[in-house]
């Protein structure tokens, strides 16, 4: 029977297909015995299940790149080795044969007696493990099923649940899950941030209900826009969703036509949108997107998994590359932001700190490593020869740090034009604002820089004295905290007045939603992976500016997140 | 058999990370290993296993490796204990 249910829809796109509904406790198995001539039988088809797991796995693996396969793939290694763990199939084999239990039921006895353990131990990080060895059951449980019925996997389904994790966000896309319903969550959580992201529809907040109200194998028909979920659909609701399909097939069409079109807002004003990049893909992407330039060229990669430091030749060449890449666009690269949570072999970071966030790491570990800023310096201003290029120091927190460096640079200048290398007149160098403390004290050190990038990312959790990645923390780690909006504000306002140039780098920036929020606060230039740049611009391209800026008020006078949630829902650009 | 004595010293103690990389390491080995704490004695090749230990920063261990391979496993089992499992992150 037709029945609809309303959430909000967080990450565009329509979806049909039958449903895959996972309950909050997956594994609600009755006891059921089989007879003894079934025992061997039972465990064969339980291994089978392993086994398709594990391939799965593998295959998730193998197609994962890039951030997410650093993200993911730590999961994915934790849950391959919880997979073939001797307590988990020994155990399992154990309790089929000598208890005569079918296989669903022995993984649940053994989830169950695994996690009275884990639920019992002081330590909340222990406890929480409970969910790992609950995703690695729930997928051998899923497996059997998908085996004695001949069901595909997630791929062409559409996932109900209560919520669902950032990270499991990409796995799910990648095993080829069309879209995603949650009876919890957020528009601006980190996985709608990262949904939208990977364009999968996903729909959030519906009815709780739901879980109870859609079976399995019911179709449904998802709008990631408006949050509709229509369990079987009628006539009219089909024709309703092959419309929307067309709809955004032109969509499709008209958002690649923008690589070429300006970033105008509706008032007339240019906007920059720089890429985010680390690939010679990245950066091959960028130009064709139209990117303004490359904002953020991260140089990490140069240094990790490796044994050596690249020496000076090898870096010019990578960062010449870049910089012919983009034909003259202006390029910005950001100088080497190691830490101890970072692991590299090279022997360059400390590694036994005991909280590396706030440790020798971004500028301090350059300007404390002999010779590693110079030679980076070096290779740096070599490539400037070849076109624009500008320098970002990260995790700048004093104004010697910036000083030590623009000495070190001209020094560096000086002697490559009397060693007869072409390099440009004007390198300028900008500073990274993650720091608290550079944000506050911007007045007293802006006139030391040429530029500045705002890096959301991780001024959040030094503002906040959240990390991001502490589950425990739920939803304390947020850009829309007052706090934020206010210093971010701030320093954007200081570097137009002093008539610096200046970007915001985070996450937020590459999301069209937080677009008006950090329009009203007078940002000019975002920078962004290109995954999400023609969206972006799109939406710009439905601001008015003027009217956003005069809303800023109200958006500073916001006093917790549900009032910054509320302007940003207010001042949502219709985009038709 | 060889046994030995050793103290977790990482800040987050035998957390899923560094029991990963205790349970990728011995997995290179035909050696069985156990390791012991707070009375209990686990299969070291288990990741559940020694999670279910939830042996902290300081706590005390006993490893007890066996096999024609013990040597060369309970030297890389030691190695990253002092390594503090290469990460306190």
């Amino acid at each position: 029977m037709r029945q609809t249910f309303v959430g909000h829809g967080a990450s565009r796109g329509s979806a049909l297909g039958r449903a895959r509904v996972r309950l909050p406790h997956a594994l609600e198995v009755a006891e059921e015995h089989i007879p003894a001539k079934r025992v061997e039988g039972e465990i064969v088809r339980l291994h089978a299940a392993i086994a398709t797991v594990r391939e799965e796995m593998f295959a998730l693996r193998e197609r994962l790149h890039g951030a997410l396969a650093h993200e993911v793939g730590e999961f994915l290694d934790l849950h391959s080795l919880l997979l073939d763990d001797p307590e988990l199939l020994q155990g399992l084999d154990e309790l089929i044969r000598t208890g005569r239990y079918s296989a669903d039921y022995a993984l649940r006895l053994q989830r169950d007696r695994i996690a009275s353990v884990f639920q019992a131990m002081d330590d909340a990080y222990f406890r929480s493990r409970v969910d790992d060895i609950d995703q690695v059951i729930g997928r051998i449980h899923a497996a059997l099923h998908r085996r004695d019925a001949g069901m595909p996997g997630v791929a062409g389904e559409i996932l109900v649940s209560d919520n669902v994790a950032p990270a499991e966000i990409a796995q799910l896309q990648a095993q080829g899950v069309m879209a995603i319903v949650t009876t919890t969550g957020s528009i601006l959580s980190h996985s709608a941030i990262l949904a939208r992201s990977l364009h999968l529809p996903l729909v959030v907040g519906v009815a709780d209900g739901a879980l109870q109200r859609i079976n399995d194998g019911d179709v449904l028909a998802v709008d990631g826009a408006t949050g509709n979920v229509i369990i079987e659909p009628d006539a009219n609701d089909l024709r309703a969703h092959r419309g929307r399909v067309r709809e955004l097939a032109r969509e499709r069409k008209q958002l690649h036509r923008l690589r070429r079109e300006p970033t105008r807002t509706l008032d007339g004003i240019d906007i920059k949108l720089y890429a985010n990049a680390e690939s010679r893909d990245d950066v091959a992407e960028a130009h064709a997107l139209g990117a303004a330039g490359v904002g953020l060229y991260r140089t990490e990669f140069l240094f990790l998994q490796r044994n050596e430091l690249p020496d000076e030749e090898e870096q010019f060449r990578v960062y010449r590359d870049v910089v012919l890449g983009m034909t003259g666009r202006a390029v910005t690269i950001r100088t080497l932001d190691l830490g101890a949570d970072k692991a590299d072999r090279t022997g360059l970071a400390l590694r036994d700190e005991p909280n590396p966030a706030l440790g020798l790491r971004g500028v301090r570990l350059s300007l404390a490593r002999a010779g590693l800023l110079e030679a980076q310096l070096r290779a740096l201003v070599r490539a400037s020869g070849y076109g624009p290029l500008r320098i970002l120091l990260p995790m700048v927190s004093t104004r010697e740090e910036v000083r030590t460096v623009r000495a070190a640079l001209k020094r560096v200048m000086v002697q490559l034009r009397e060693q007869g290398h072409a390099i440009a007149e004007n390198i300028p160098l900008g500073a990274m604002i993650e720091v608290p403390a550079a944000a506050i004290a911007l007045p007293a050190f802006i006139g030391s820089v040429d530029f500045l990038s705002i890096g959301t990312n991780d001024l959040v959790q030094y503002l906040l004295a959240a990390d991001r990645n502490n589950e425990a923390l739920g939803s304390l780690y947020t850009p829309l905290h007052p706090a934020v909006i206010r210093l971010v504000r701030n320093v954007i306002q200081l570097a137009h007045k002093r008539g610096k140039p200046v970007a915001v780098c985070g996450e937020m920036a590459g999301d069209p939603h937080f677009a008006p929020m950090l329009l009203a606060l007078g940002l000019m230039e975002f920078s962004l992976h290109p995954a999400t740049l023609l969206e972006l611009r799109r939406t710009i391209r439905h601001c008015d500016l003027a009217q956003l800026q005069s809303r800023a008020p109200a958006l500073l006078r916001a006093r917790d997140r549900a009032g910054i949630e509320e302007w940003i829902a207010e001042n949502a650009p219709a985009i038709a | 058999m060889i046994e030995q004595e050793l103290t977790v010293s990482n800040r987050l103690g035998l957390h899923a990370r560094a029991t990963a990389k205790l349970v990728q390491t011995l997995s290179g080995y035909r050696s069985s290993a156990t390791l012991t704490a707070k009375g209990r004695e686990v299969n070291a090749k288990s990741i559940m296993g020694v999670m279910l230990l939830a042996a902290g920063q300081g706590t005390q261990v006993k490893l007890r490796v066996e096999g024609d391979d013990e040597e060369p496993a309970a030297q890389a089992v030691v190695s990253l204990f002092e390594r503090r499992f290469d990460e306190d992150s």
